[in-house]
Protein backbone atom coordinates (compact mmCIF):
# COMPACT_ATOMS: atom_id res chain seq x y z
CA UNK A 1 0.00 0.00 0.00
CA UNK A 2 2.91 2.62 0.75
CA UNK A 3 4.67 1.52 -2.20
CA UNK A 4 1.51 2.15 -4.38
CA UNK A 5 0.51 5.57 -2.29
CA UNK A 6 4.41 6.52 -3.06
CA UNK A 7 3.65 5.76 -6.76
CA UNK A 8 0.42 7.97 -6.84
CA UNK A 9 2.26 10.66 -5.09
CA UNK A 10 5.03 10.67 -8.10
CA UNK A 11 2.73 10.45 -10.55
CA UNK A 12 0.73 13.20 -9.10
CA UNK A 13 3.74 15.37 -8.75
CA UNK A 14 4.53 14.79 -12.36
CA UNK A 15 1.74 15.43 -13.32
CA UNK A 16 1.64 18.74 -11.55
CA UNK A 17 5.19 19.57 -12.94
CA UNK A 18 4.14 19.06 -16.68
CA UNK A 19 0.58 21.23 -15.38
CA UNK A 20 3.09 23.86 -14.01
CA UNK A 21 6.21 23.77 -16.97
CA UNK A 22 2.54 23.85 -19.31
CA UNK A 23 0.77 26.75 -17.87
CA UNK A 24 4.94 28.37 -18.47
CA UNK A 25 4.40 28.00 -21.76
CA UNK A 26 0.88 29.36 -21.73
CA UNK A 27 1.80 32.03 -20.35
CA UNK A 28 5.00 32.57 -22.23
CA UNK A 29 3.09 32.10 -25.71
CA UNK A 30 0.02 34.66 -24.28
CA UNK A 31 1.99 37.19 -23.38
CA UNK A 32 1.83 40.00 -25.96
CA UNK A 33 4.56 40.30 -28.98
CA UNK A 34 5.95 42.71 -31.11
CA UNK A 35 6.30 41.66 -34.73
CA UNK A 36 9.87 41.19 -34.19
CA UNK A 37 9.13 38.18 -31.30
CA UNK A 38 9.88 40.89 -28.12
CA UNK A 39 7.23 41.06 -25.74
CA UNK A 40 5.26 44.06 -26.10
CA UNK A 41 4.55 46.12 -22.84
CA UNK A 42 1.79 48.40 -24.63
CA UNK A 43 -1.33 49.61 -22.17
CA UNK A 44 -1.48 51.22 -19.10
CA UNK A 45 0.36 50.27 -15.64
CA UNK A 46 0.08 50.74 -12.06
CA UNK A 47 1.42 49.59 -9.05
CA UNK A 48 -1.10 48.18 -5.81
CA UNK A 49 1.71 48.84 -3.64
CA UNK A 50 2.31 51.56 -1.23
CA UNK A 51 6.07 52.02 -2.74
CA UNK A 52 6.08 55.69 -3.02
CA UNK A 53 5.08 56.55 0.65
CA UNK A 54 8.00 54.90 1.57
CA UNK A 55 10.36 52.50 -0.14
CA UNK A 56 11.81 50.69 3.17
CA UNK A 57 9.65 48.97 5.79
CA UNK A 58 7.68 51.34 8.21
CA UNK A 59 4.44 51.13 10.19
CA UNK A 60 1.54 53.08 10.08
CA UNK A 61 1.60 57.12 10.42
CA UNK A 62 -0.33 59.90 9.62
CA UNK A 63 1.23 60.58 5.99
CA UNK A 64 1.62 56.48 4.78
CA UNK A 65 0.03 52.94 5.27
CA UNK A 66 2.07 50.70 6.95
CA UNK A 67 3.87 48.74 4.26
CA UNK A 68 6.81 46.12 4.31
CA UNK A 69 8.59 48.49 1.58
CA UNK A 70 10.06 46.98 -1.82
CA UNK A 71 13.98 47.24 -0.85
CA UNK A 72 15.66 43.93 -0.48
CA UNK A 73 17.24 43.55 2.45
CA UNK A 74 15.10 46.27 3.88
CA UNK A 75 17.49 49.19 4.42
CA UNK A 76 18.92 51.62 1.71
CA UNK A 77 22.60 51.53 2.41
CA UNK A 78 22.95 55.31 2.87
CA UNK A 79 26.79 56.56 3.16
CA UNK A 80 26.63 58.21 6.91
CA UNK A 81 26.86 61.77 5.21
CA UNK A 82 23.92 61.00 2.98
CA UNK A 83 22.14 59.54 5.85
CA UNK A 84 21.90 62.59 7.75
CA UNK A 85 20.55 64.14 4.59
CA UNK A 86 17.95 61.90 3.93
CA UNK A 87 17.01 62.40 7.60
CA UNK A 88 16.17 66.06 6.90
CA UNK A 89 14.59 65.45 4.26
CA UNK A 90 11.89 62.83 6.12
CA UNK A 91 12.03 65.60 8.51
CA UNK A 92 10.66 68.14 6.16
CA UNK A 93 9.05 65.89 3.90
CA UNK A 94 5.33 67.45 3.98
CA UNK A 95 7.11 70.48 2.13
CA UNK A 96 10.15 69.51 0.51
CA UNK A 97 8.83 66.57 -1.56
CA UNK A 98 9.50 67.26 -5.45
CA UNK A 99 6.10 65.78 -6.13
CA UNK A 100 4.01 68.63 -3.97
CA UNK A 101 5.46 70.93 -6.63
CA UNK A 102 4.62 68.68 -9.11
CA UNK A 103 7.93 68.41 -10.90
CA UNK A 104 8.85 65.33 -12.80
CA UNK A 105 8.93 62.20 -10.53
CA UNK A 106 11.96 61.07 -12.33
CA UNK A 107 13.19 57.71 -12.89
CA UNK A 108 12.18 55.13 -10.83
CA UNK A 109 9.94 56.65 -8.85
CA UNK A 110 7.55 57.28 -11.91
CA UNK A 111 6.70 53.58 -11.89
CA UNK A 112 5.61 53.09 -8.76
CA UNK A 113 3.80 56.17 -7.80
CA UNK A 114 0.09 55.84 -7.80
CA UNK A 115 -1.01 57.00 -10.68
CA UNK A 116 -1.36 55.03 -13.82
CA UNK A 117 1.03 55.27 -16.74
CA UNK A 118 0.94 54.01 -20.33
CA UNK A 119 3.70 52.39 -22.40
CA UNK A 120 3.50 52.57 -26.49
CA UNK A 121 5.94 50.34 -28.09
CA UNK A 122 7.69 50.45 -31.19
CA UNK A 123 10.53 47.93 -32.10
CA UNK A 124 12.82 50.73 -31.80
CA UNK A 125 12.17 52.33 -28.59
CA UNK A 126 9.68 52.26 -25.75
CA UNK A 127 7.42 55.16 -24.43
CA UNK A 128 6.36 56.22 -21.51
CA UNK A 129 3.42 58.62 -20.71
CA UNK A 130 2.80 59.38 -16.85
CA UNK A 131 -0.63 60.68 -16.03
CA UNK A 132 1.30 62.74 -13.35
CA UNK A 133 3.05 65.78 -14.66
CA UNK A 134 2.53 64.75 -17.86
CA UNK A 135 6.17 64.02 -18.64
CA UNK A 136 7.30 61.53 -21.46
CA UNK A 137 10.25 59.34 -21.43
CA UNK A 138 12.14 56.87 -24.11
CA UNK A 139 13.63 53.83 -23.37
CA UNK A 140 15.61 53.77 -26.64
CA UNK A 141 15.78 49.77 -27.94
CA UNK A 142 17.16 51.18 -31.20
CA UNK A 143 21.43 49.85 -30.60
CA UNK A 144 22.07 53.33 -29.64
CA UNK A 145 24.03 54.32 -26.57
CA UNK A 146 24.47 56.76 -23.55
CA UNK A 147 24.79 60.28 -25.14
CA UNK A 148 28.51 61.21 -25.59
CA UNK A 149 27.73 64.42 -23.16
CA UNK A 150 27.24 62.90 -19.74
CA UNK A 151 26.19 66.42 -17.96
CA UNK A 152 22.62 66.62 -19.05
CA UNK A 153 21.23 66.37 -16.18
CA UNK A 154 17.93 65.00 -17.36
CA UNK A 155 14.52 64.37 -14.84
CA UNK A 156 14.02 60.79 -16.01
CA UNK A 157 17.57 60.02 -17.19
CA UNK A 158 18.76 58.64 -20.64
CA UNK A 159 17.52 55.17 -20.89
CA UNK A 160 18.86 52.68 -23.02
CA UNK A 161 17.52 49.19 -23.28
CA UNK A 162 18.21 45.95 -24.61
CA UNK A 163 16.25 42.38 -24.64
CA UNK A 164 18.08 39.27 -22.52
CA UNK A 165 15.13 36.52 -23.71
CA UNK A 166 12.02 38.30 -22.89
CA UNK A 167 13.72 40.54 -20.27
CA UNK A 168 13.90 44.37 -21.12
CA UNK A 169 16.65 45.37 -19.15
CA UNK A 170 17.27 49.42 -19.64
CA UNK A 171 20.90 51.34 -18.11
CA UNK A 172 19.54 54.86 -16.97
CA UNK A 173 21.79 57.52 -16.41
CA UNK A 174 22.69 61.16 -16.61
CA UNK A 175 20.16 62.41 -13.50
CA UNK A 176 19.76 65.81 -11.92
CA UNK A 177 19.44 65.94 -8.50
CA UNK A 178 15.72 67.97 -8.75
CA UNK A 179 13.87 64.29 -8.10
CA UNK A 180 13.52 62.28 -4.88
CA UNK A 181 12.81 58.39 -4.74
CA UNK A 182 10.06 58.60 -2.86
CA UNK A 183 7.34 60.92 -0.20
CA UNK A 184 9.78 59.72 3.06
CA UNK A 185 12.68 61.64 1.36
CA UNK A 186 15.25 58.95 0.18
CA UNK A 187 17.18 60.70 -2.68
CA UNK A 188 19.98 60.32 -5.03
CA UNK A 189 22.97 62.70 -6.55
CA UNK A 190 23.02 62.92 -10.24
CA UNK A 191 25.59 60.49 -10.39
CA UNK A 192 22.86 58.15 -9.72
CA UNK A 193 22.70 54.81 -11.86
CA UNK A 194 19.64 52.63 -12.59
CA UNK A 195 18.90 49.45 -13.74
CA UNK A 196 15.86 48.58 -14.97
CA UNK A 197 14.44 44.66 -15.42
CA UNK A 198 11.02 44.56 -16.96
CA UNK A 199 9.27 41.04 -17.63
CA UNK A 200 6.00 39.69 -17.81
CA UNK A 201 4.62 37.49 -15.24
CA UNK A 202 1.29 36.85 -17.27
CA UNK A 203 -0.14 39.09 -20.04
CA UNK A 204 -1.45 41.80 -17.53
CA UNK A 205 1.06 41.55 -15.16
CA UNK A 206 4.65 43.22 -15.09
CA UNK A 207 7.51 42.40 -12.26
CA UNK A 208 9.68 45.75 -12.48
CA UNK A 209 12.79 45.15 -10.83
CA UNK A 210 15.76 48.09 -10.84
CA UNK A 211 19.18 48.49 -9.29
CA UNK A 212 20.23 51.57 -8.00
CA UNK A 213 23.93 52.52 -7.24
CA UNK A 214 25.24 56.02 -6.22
CA UNK A 215 28.63 56.59 -5.28
CA UNK A 216 27.52 59.70 -3.80
CA UNK A 217 25.36 58.68 -1.14
CA UNK A 218 24.75 54.90 -1.68
CA UNK A 219 27.62 52.31 -0.25
CA UNK A 220 26.90 49.39 -2.73
CA UNK A 221 24.05 48.82 -5.21
CA UNK A 222 20.52 48.07 -3.60
CA UNK A 223 17.81 46.28 -5.56
CA UNK A 224 13.50 47.16 -5.54
CA UNK A 225 11.20 45.39 -7.15
CA UNK A 226 7.36 46.03 -7.70
CA UNK A 227 4.41 44.40 -9.44
CA UNK A 228 2.77 46.42 -12.00
CA UNK A 229 -0.91 45.59 -12.84
CA UNK A 230 -3.01 46.30 -16.63
CA UNK A 231 -5.53 48.54 -16.46
CA UNK A 232 -8.24 46.66 -17.80
CA UNK A 233 -11.54 48.71 -17.01
CA UNK A 234 -13.18 49.77 -19.97
CA UNK A 235 -12.28 52.30 -21.92
CA UNK A 236 -9.36 53.17 -18.93
CA UNK A 237 -7.59 56.21 -20.37
CA UNK A 238 -4.88 58.89 -18.73
CA UNK A 239 -6.71 62.01 -18.13
CA UNK A 240 -3.59 64.41 -18.24
CA UNK A 241 -2.55 65.67 -14.61
CA UNK A 242 -0.60 68.56 -15.13
CA UNK A 243 -1.31 69.03 -11.70
CA UNK A 244 2.21 72.30 -11.69
CA UNK A 245 -1.09 74.64 -13.54
CA UNK A 246 -3.47 74.22 -10.25
CA UNK A 247 -1.55 77.03 -8.43
CA UNK A 248 -2.24 79.03 -11.62
CA UNK A 249 -5.56 77.52 -13.04
CA UNK A 250 -7.74 80.26 -10.91
CA UNK A 251 -6.52 83.33 -12.79
CA UNK A 252 -7.66 81.63 -16.30
CA UNK A 253 -10.93 81.69 -15.66
CA UNK A 254 -13.28 80.37 -18.89
CA UNK A 255 -14.76 83.45 -20.78
CA UNK A 256 -18.12 83.15 -21.05
CA UNK A 257 -20.95 86.06 -22.14
CA UNK A 258 -22.70 87.34 -18.96
CA UNK B 1 27.15 72.84 -21.37
CA UNK B 2 25.69 70.33 -23.46
CA UNK B 3 23.08 70.86 -26.21
CA UNK B 4 20.43 69.73 -24.46
CA UNK B 5 20.86 71.59 -21.57
CA UNK B 6 22.21 74.94 -23.69
CA UNK B 7 18.92 74.77 -26.03
CA UNK B 8 16.63 74.32 -22.89
CA UNK B 9 18.30 77.11 -20.64
CA UNK B 10 17.60 79.11 -24.05
CA UNK B 11 14.51 77.81 -24.43
CA UNK B 12 13.60 79.81 -21.01
CA UNK B 13 15.38 82.60 -21.76
CA UNK B 14 13.80 83.46 -24.61
CA UNK B 15 10.23 82.51 -23.78
CA UNK B 16 10.74 84.92 -20.39
CA UNK B 17 12.44 87.55 -22.28
CA UNK B 18 10.24 87.69 -24.78
CA UNK B 19 7.13 87.61 -22.40
CA UNK B 20 8.81 89.87 -19.95
CA UNK B 21 10.76 92.70 -21.77
CA UNK B 22 8.60 91.87 -24.81
CA UNK B 23 11.35 91.31 -27.25
CA UNK B 24 10.91 91.12 -30.87
CA UNK B 25 9.55 87.53 -31.60
CA UNK B 26 12.14 87.56 -35.51
CA UNK B 27 15.04 88.45 -33.14
CA UNK B 28 14.91 85.80 -30.13
CA UNK B 29 13.36 83.05 -32.67
CA UNK B 30 16.82 83.82 -34.78
CA UNK B 31 18.91 83.57 -31.47
CA UNK B 32 17.37 80.58 -30.40
CA UNK B 33 18.65 78.76 -33.37
CA UNK B 34 22.24 77.36 -32.70
CA UNK B 35 22.52 76.37 -35.88
CA UNK B 36 21.73 79.47 -37.38
CA UNK B 37 18.20 78.58 -38.91
CA UNK B 38 15.87 81.11 -37.36
CA UNK B 39 12.30 80.50 -37.66
CA UNK B 40 11.43 79.07 -40.99
CA UNK B 41 9.44 81.95 -42.68
CA UNK B 42 7.12 80.79 -45.31
CA UNK B 43 5.08 83.58 -47.08
CA UNK B 44 3.13 81.18 -48.45
CA UNK B 45 1.83 77.13 -49.04
CA UNK B 46 0.57 74.77 -51.23
CA UNK B 47 -3.07 73.74 -50.43
CA UNK B 48 -3.17 70.00 -49.77
CA UNK B 49 -6.31 67.70 -50.85
CA UNK B 50 -7.63 64.95 -49.31
CA UNK B 51 -8.00 62.01 -50.99
CA UNK B 52 -6.66 58.89 -51.23
CA UNK B 53 -2.85 58.11 -49.16
CA UNK B 54 -0.71 56.20 -51.69
CA UNK B 55 2.18 56.59 -49.14
CA UNK B 56 3.82 53.99 -46.60
CA UNK B 57 1.24 52.18 -44.09
CA UNK B 58 1.90 50.74 -40.80
CA UNK B 59 0.75 47.30 -39.29
CA UNK B 60 -2.63 48.40 -38.52
CA UNK B 61 -3.37 50.03 -41.64
CA UNK B 62 -2.64 53.66 -40.52
CA UNK B 63 -1.01 55.77 -43.17
CA UNK B 64 3.00 55.81 -41.42
CA UNK B 65 3.07 59.94 -40.74
CA UNK B 66 5.59 59.58 -38.25
CA UNK B 67 8.57 61.82 -37.05
CA UNK B 68 9.74 64.95 -36.96
CA UNK B 69 7.44 68.19 -37.81
CA UNK B 70 6.85 71.53 -37.41
CA UNK B 71 4.85 75.07 -38.22
CA UNK B 72 6.10 76.42 -41.47
CA UNK B 73 5.34 80.31 -41.32
CA UNK B 74 5.66 81.74 -37.48
CA UNK B 75 5.20 81.28 -33.73
CA UNK B 76 2.55 81.84 -31.63
CA UNK B 77 3.06 85.78 -31.66
CA UNK B 78 0.00 86.41 -33.55
CA UNK B 79 -2.69 84.42 -34.46
CA UNK B 80 -4.11 86.46 -37.64
CA UNK B 81 -1.28 88.06 -39.05
CA UNK B 82 1.63 85.41 -37.64
CA UNK B 83 4.55 86.97 -38.96
CA UNK B 84 3.66 90.94 -38.01
CA UNK B 85 4.42 90.64 -34.69
CA UNK B 86 2.63 91.54 -31.29
CA UNK B 87 0.61 94.79 -31.34
CA UNK B 88 2.10 97.27 -29.05
CA UNK B 89 5.49 95.73 -28.89
CA UNK B 90 7.43 98.42 -26.98
CA UNK B 91 10.89 96.64 -28.83
CA UNK B 92 11.17 99.08 -32.15
CA UNK B 93 12.89 95.59 -33.83
CA UNK B 94 9.34 93.67 -33.50
CA UNK B 95 7.60 96.17 -35.75
CA UNK B 96 7.61 94.21 -39.13
CA UNK B 97 8.78 96.09 -41.87
CA UNK B 98 7.21 94.38 -44.94
CA UNK B 99 4.07 94.87 -45.80
CA UNK B 100 0.81 93.12 -44.76
CA UNK B 101 0.82 91.16 -48.60
CA UNK B 102 4.16 89.97 -47.94
CA UNK B 103 3.66 88.10 -45.28
CA UNK B 104 2.14 84.47 -44.61
CA UNK B 105 -1.84 84.79 -44.15
CA UNK B 106 -4.13 84.94 -41.13
CA UNK B 107 -4.39 81.52 -39.62
CA UNK B 108 -8.30 81.70 -40.07
CA UNK B 109 -8.80 80.91 -43.94
CA UNK B 110 -12.39 81.19 -43.28
CA UNK B 111 -14.03 83.34 -42.78
CA UNK B 112 -12.23 84.89 -46.12
CA UNK B 113 -11.50 88.29 -43.72
CA UNK B 114 -9.13 86.33 -41.92
CA UNK B 115 -10.56 87.18 -38.51
CA UNK B 116 -12.23 85.03 -35.80
CA UNK B 117 -15.90 85.91 -35.93
CA UNK B 118 -15.83 87.09 -32.47
CA UNK B 119 -19.30 87.86 -30.84
CA UNK B 120 -18.83 91.81 -29.67
CA UNK B 121 -18.21 91.15 -26.27
CA UNK B 122 -15.76 88.66 -26.82
CA UNK B 123 -13.74 90.67 -28.94
CA UNK B 124 -13.47 93.78 -26.58
CA UNK B 125 -12.07 90.74 -23.81
CA UNK B 126 -9.38 89.81 -26.36
CA UNK B 127 -8.30 93.51 -27.56
CA UNK B 128 -8.27 93.83 -23.45
CA UNK B 129 -5.93 90.94 -23.37
CA UNK B 130 -4.01 92.02 -26.82
CA UNK B 131 -3.72 95.93 -24.83
CA UNK B 132 -2.26 94.42 -21.79
CA UNK B 133 -0.14 91.64 -22.72
CA UNK B 134 3.11 93.93 -22.94
CA UNK B 135 2.68 94.86 -19.38
CA UNK B 136 0.66 92.54 -17.47
CA UNK B 137 -0.94 94.30 -14.76
CA UNK B 138 -3.50 91.23 -13.53
CA UNK B 139 -2.71 87.65 -13.71
CA UNK B 140 -5.02 86.85 -16.19
CA UNK B 141 -3.10 88.76 -18.60
CA UNK B 142 -0.38 86.27 -18.04
CA UNK B 143 -0.28 84.53 -21.63
CA UNK B 144 -1.03 81.08 -20.08
CA UNK B 145 1.95 79.19 -21.76
CA UNK B 146 4.30 81.81 -20.37
CA UNK B 147 3.47 79.70 -16.85
CA UNK B 148 4.64 76.77 -19.02
CA UNK B 149 1.18 75.70 -19.18
CA UNK B 150 0.17 73.25 -21.86
CA UNK B 151 -0.55 75.41 -24.94
CA UNK B 152 -3.46 73.59 -25.83
CA UNK B 153 -5.49 72.90 -29.08
CA UNK B 154 -4.90 74.14 -31.50
CA UNK B 155 -1.80 76.75 -30.55
CA UNK B 156 0.68 73.58 -29.97
CA UNK B 157 0.98 73.41 -33.47
CA UNK B 158 2.50 76.87 -33.42
CA UNK B 159 4.57 76.57 -30.83
CA UNK B 160 8.00 74.67 -31.50
CA UNK B 161 8.63 71.58 -33.46
CA UNK B 162 6.93 67.87 -32.53
CA UNK B 163 7.18 64.71 -32.71
CA UNK B 164 4.44 62.14 -33.72
CA UNK B 165 4.73 58.44 -32.88
CA UNK B 166 2.14 56.00 -33.82
CA UNK B 167 1.02 52.74 -32.18
CA UNK B 168 -2.15 50.09 -33.30
CA UNK B 169 -5.50 52.46 -32.67
CA UNK B 170 -2.82 55.34 -31.26
CA UNK B 171 -1.76 58.45 -32.58
CA UNK B 172 0.56 60.22 -29.88
CA UNK B 173 1.66 63.61 -30.24
CA UNK B 174 4.62 65.09 -28.13
CA UNK B 175 4.65 68.70 -28.33
CA UNK B 176 7.03 70.98 -26.45
CA UNK B 177 4.57 71.96 -23.89
CA UNK B 178 2.61 68.90 -23.33
CA UNK B 179 1.41 65.74 -25.48
CA UNK B 180 -1.85 64.56 -26.71
CA UNK B 181 -2.92 60.73 -27.58
CA UNK B 182 -5.28 60.28 -30.05
CA UNK B 183 -7.24 57.29 -29.67
CA UNK B 184 -8.60 55.85 -33.25
CA UNK B 185 -10.85 52.94 -31.71
CA UNK B 186 -14.28 54.73 -31.21
CA UNK B 187 -14.24 54.77 -27.81
CA UNK B 188 -16.39 57.94 -26.51
CA UNK B 189 -15.22 60.76 -25.27
CA UNK B 190 -14.38 61.88 -21.64
CA UNK B 191 -17.37 62.74 -19.50
CA UNK B 192 -18.44 66.19 -20.12
CA UNK B 193 -17.66 67.58 -16.50
CA UNK B 194 -13.68 66.81 -17.49
CA UNK B 195 -12.05 69.70 -18.55
CA UNK B 196 -7.95 69.58 -19.78
CA UNK B 197 -5.26 71.75 -21.10
CA UNK B 198 -5.07 69.43 -24.47
CA UNK B 199 -8.72 68.48 -24.38
CA UNK B 200 -9.43 65.01 -24.90
CA UNK B 201 -8.98 63.75 -28.53
CA UNK B 202 -10.61 60.57 -30.43
CA UNK B 203 -9.84 60.42 -34.24
CA UNK B 204 -10.10 58.31 -37.68
CA UNK B 205 -8.50 58.02 -40.77
CA UNK B 206 -10.08 59.39 -43.80
CA UNK B 207 -7.40 58.44 -46.92
CA UNK B 208 -4.37 60.73 -46.12
CA UNK B 209 -6.81 62.67 -44.20
CA UNK B 210 -6.48 61.97 -40.22
CA UNK B 211 -10.09 63.33 -38.57
CA UNK B 212 -9.84 63.85 -34.80
CA UNK B 213 -13.11 65.04 -32.57
CA UNK B 214 -11.79 67.22 -29.97
CA UNK B 215 -14.10 67.95 -26.74
CA UNK B 216 -13.17 68.57 -23.39
CA UNK B 217 -11.16 71.51 -23.59
CA UNK B 218 -10.62 73.64 -20.77
CA UNK B 219 -10.10 76.62 -23.14
CA UNK B 220 -7.67 78.09 -20.47
CA UNK B 221 -4.85 78.27 -23.19
CA UNK B 222 -5.31 80.98 -25.67
CA UNK B 223 -4.69 80.80 -29.17
CA UNK B 224 -1.66 83.48 -29.30
CA UNK B 225 -0.27 86.37 -27.50
CA UNK B 226 -2.61 88.48 -29.31
CA UNK B 227 -5.44 86.96 -26.95
CA UNK B 228 -7.86 84.86 -29.20
CA UNK B 229 -9.75 82.69 -27.12
CA UNK B 230 -12.35 79.95 -26.92
CA UNK B 231 -14.44 78.80 -23.99
CA UNK B 232 -14.97 75.28 -22.53
CA UNK B 233 -17.81 74.78 -24.71
CA UNK B 234 -15.40 74.70 -27.76
CA UNK B 235 -15.92 71.95 -30.33
CA UNK B 236 -12.80 71.10 -32.81
CA UNK B 237 -12.89 69.30 -35.96
CA UNK B 238 -9.21 68.76 -36.62
CA UNK B 239 -8.36 67.18 -40.09
CA UNK B 240 -4.60 66.62 -40.93
CA UNK B 241 -4.43 66.29 -44.87
CA UNK B 242 -1.18 64.71 -45.24
CA UNK B 243 0.91 65.18 -48.73
CA UNK B 244 1.53 62.04 -50.21
CA UNK B 245 5.06 62.40 -50.58
CA UNK B 246 5.12 62.44 -46.16
CA UNK B 247 6.97 65.82 -46.47
CA UNK B 248 3.85 68.23 -45.49
CA UNK B 249 0.20 68.73 -44.06
CA UNK B 250 -2.11 71.05 -43.29
CA UNK B 251 -3.53 71.07 -40.31
CA UNK B 252 -7.80 72.12 -40.86
CA UNK B 253 -9.46 72.88 -37.91
CA UNK B 254 -13.16 73.98 -37.66
CA UNK B 255 -13.72 75.47 -34.39
CA UNK B 256 -17.20 75.59 -33.24
CA UNK B 257 -18.29 78.15 -30.21
CA UNK B 258 -21.77 79.61 -30.01
CA UNK B 259 -21.11 81.06 -26.76
CA UNK B 260 -18.15 83.21 -28.13
CA UNK B 261 -18.12 83.47 -32.42
CA UNK B 262 -20.85 84.02 -34.06
CA UNK B 263 -20.01 81.27 -36.49
CA UNK B 264 -17.98 78.62 -37.00
CA UNK B 265 -14.74 79.08 -38.33
CA UNK B 266 -11.46 77.48 -39.45
CA UNK B 267 -7.94 77.36 -38.62
CA UNK B 268 -5.12 76.74 -41.24
CA UNK B 269 -1.69 75.85 -40.27
CA UNK B 270 0.99 74.61 -42.93
CA UNK B 271 3.66 71.81 -41.45
CA UNK B 272 6.60 70.01 -42.66
CA UNK B 273 8.43 67.06 -41.59
CA UNK B 274 12.07 67.76 -40.55
CA UNK B 275 14.72 64.81 -40.79
CA UNK B 276 18.21 63.99 -40.37
CA UNK B 277 18.91 66.39 -43.52
CA UNK B 278 18.04 69.20 -41.77
CA UNK B 279 20.38 71.17 -39.43
CA UNK B 280 18.98 70.92 -35.83
CA UNK B 281 18.04 74.72 -35.06
CA UNK B 282 16.51 74.30 -31.16
CA UNK B 283 12.73 75.63 -32.34
CA UNK B 284 11.08 73.64 -35.39
CA UNK B 285 14.10 70.83 -35.13
CA UNK B 286 15.17 70.55 -30.86
CA UNK B 287 16.72 67.15 -31.47
CA UNK B 288 20.04 65.85 -30.11
CA UNK B 289 22.31 63.37 -32.15
CA UNK B 290 22.24 59.78 -30.88
CA UNK B 291 25.20 58.07 -30.10
CA UNK B 292 25.02 55.32 -32.48
CA UNK B 293 27.72 52.49 -32.65
CA UNK B 294 28.54 52.51 -36.17
CA UNK B 295 28.62 56.59 -36.12
CA UNK B 296 25.20 57.10 -38.81
CA UNK B 297 23.99 60.14 -38.30
CA UNK B 298 20.75 60.16 -36.36
CA UNK B 299 18.67 62.70 -34.38
CA UNK B 300 16.71 61.85 -31.03
CA UNK B 301 14.72 64.03 -29.06
CA UNK B 302 15.85 64.48 -25.22
CA UNK B 303 13.31 63.54 -22.10
CA UNK B 304 10.18 65.21 -22.99
CA UNK B 305 10.28 67.60 -19.54
CA UNK B 306 10.17 71.33 -20.30
CA UNK B 307 12.19 72.54 -17.76
CA UNK B 308 10.30 75.59 -17.66
CA UNK B 309 7.42 73.43 -16.38
CA UNK B 310 9.72 72.40 -13.36
CA UNK B 311 12.15 75.31 -12.52
CA UNK B 312 11.89 78.80 -11.96
CA UNK B 313 12.06 81.24 -15.22
CA UNK B 314 11.78 85.30 -16.02
CA UNK B 315 9.28 86.26 -13.61
CA UNK B 316 5.82 84.73 -13.64
CA UNK B 317 7.07 81.34 -12.94
CA UNK B 318 8.31 80.78 -9.52
CA UNK B 319 9.88 77.29 -8.50
CA UNK B 320 9.70 77.38 -4.39
CA UNK B 321 13.64 78.72 -3.42
CA UNK B 322 16.46 75.76 -2.88
CA UNK B 323 16.59 75.09 0.42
Amino acid sequence: MQHRSVLSGLVASIAFASLTIGSQALAKEKIPRLPNGKPDFSGIWQTTSAADYDLEPHSTRKDAPPSAGIVEGGVIPYLPAALEQKKKNFAARETDDPRLKCWTLGTPRGIYYPEPFQVLQRETDVTIVFQFGHSVRTLWTNDTLHPKATDNELYLGDSRGHWEGDTLVVDVTDFNEDTWLDRAGNFHSPQLHVIEKWRFLDENTIDYQATLDDPNVFSRPWNIEVILHRHREKNFQLIENYCYTRDFDQYYPVPAKE
Amino acid sequence: MSHTILSKVLRGILLAASVAAGASSAVAQNASAPGGGGIQRETSFPAIASGKWTGKRLRDGQPDIQGQWSNTIANHNNWTDPQGGVPGDPNPRAIPKTARSERAPSRVSDPADGQVPFQPWARALQQDFLANFHNPTRPEYIEPLARCAPAGVPKSFTWHGFEIRQYPGIVLIMFNSGSRLIYLDGRPHLPGSIKLWNADSRGHWEGNTLVVDVTNNNAKARLARTGEFASDKVHIEERYIFDNSGQRFNYVATITDPTVYTRPWTATIPVRRYTEKDEPDGWHYEVDVANTKDGHLQHEHPERVCIENNGPFGQVAVAPPKK
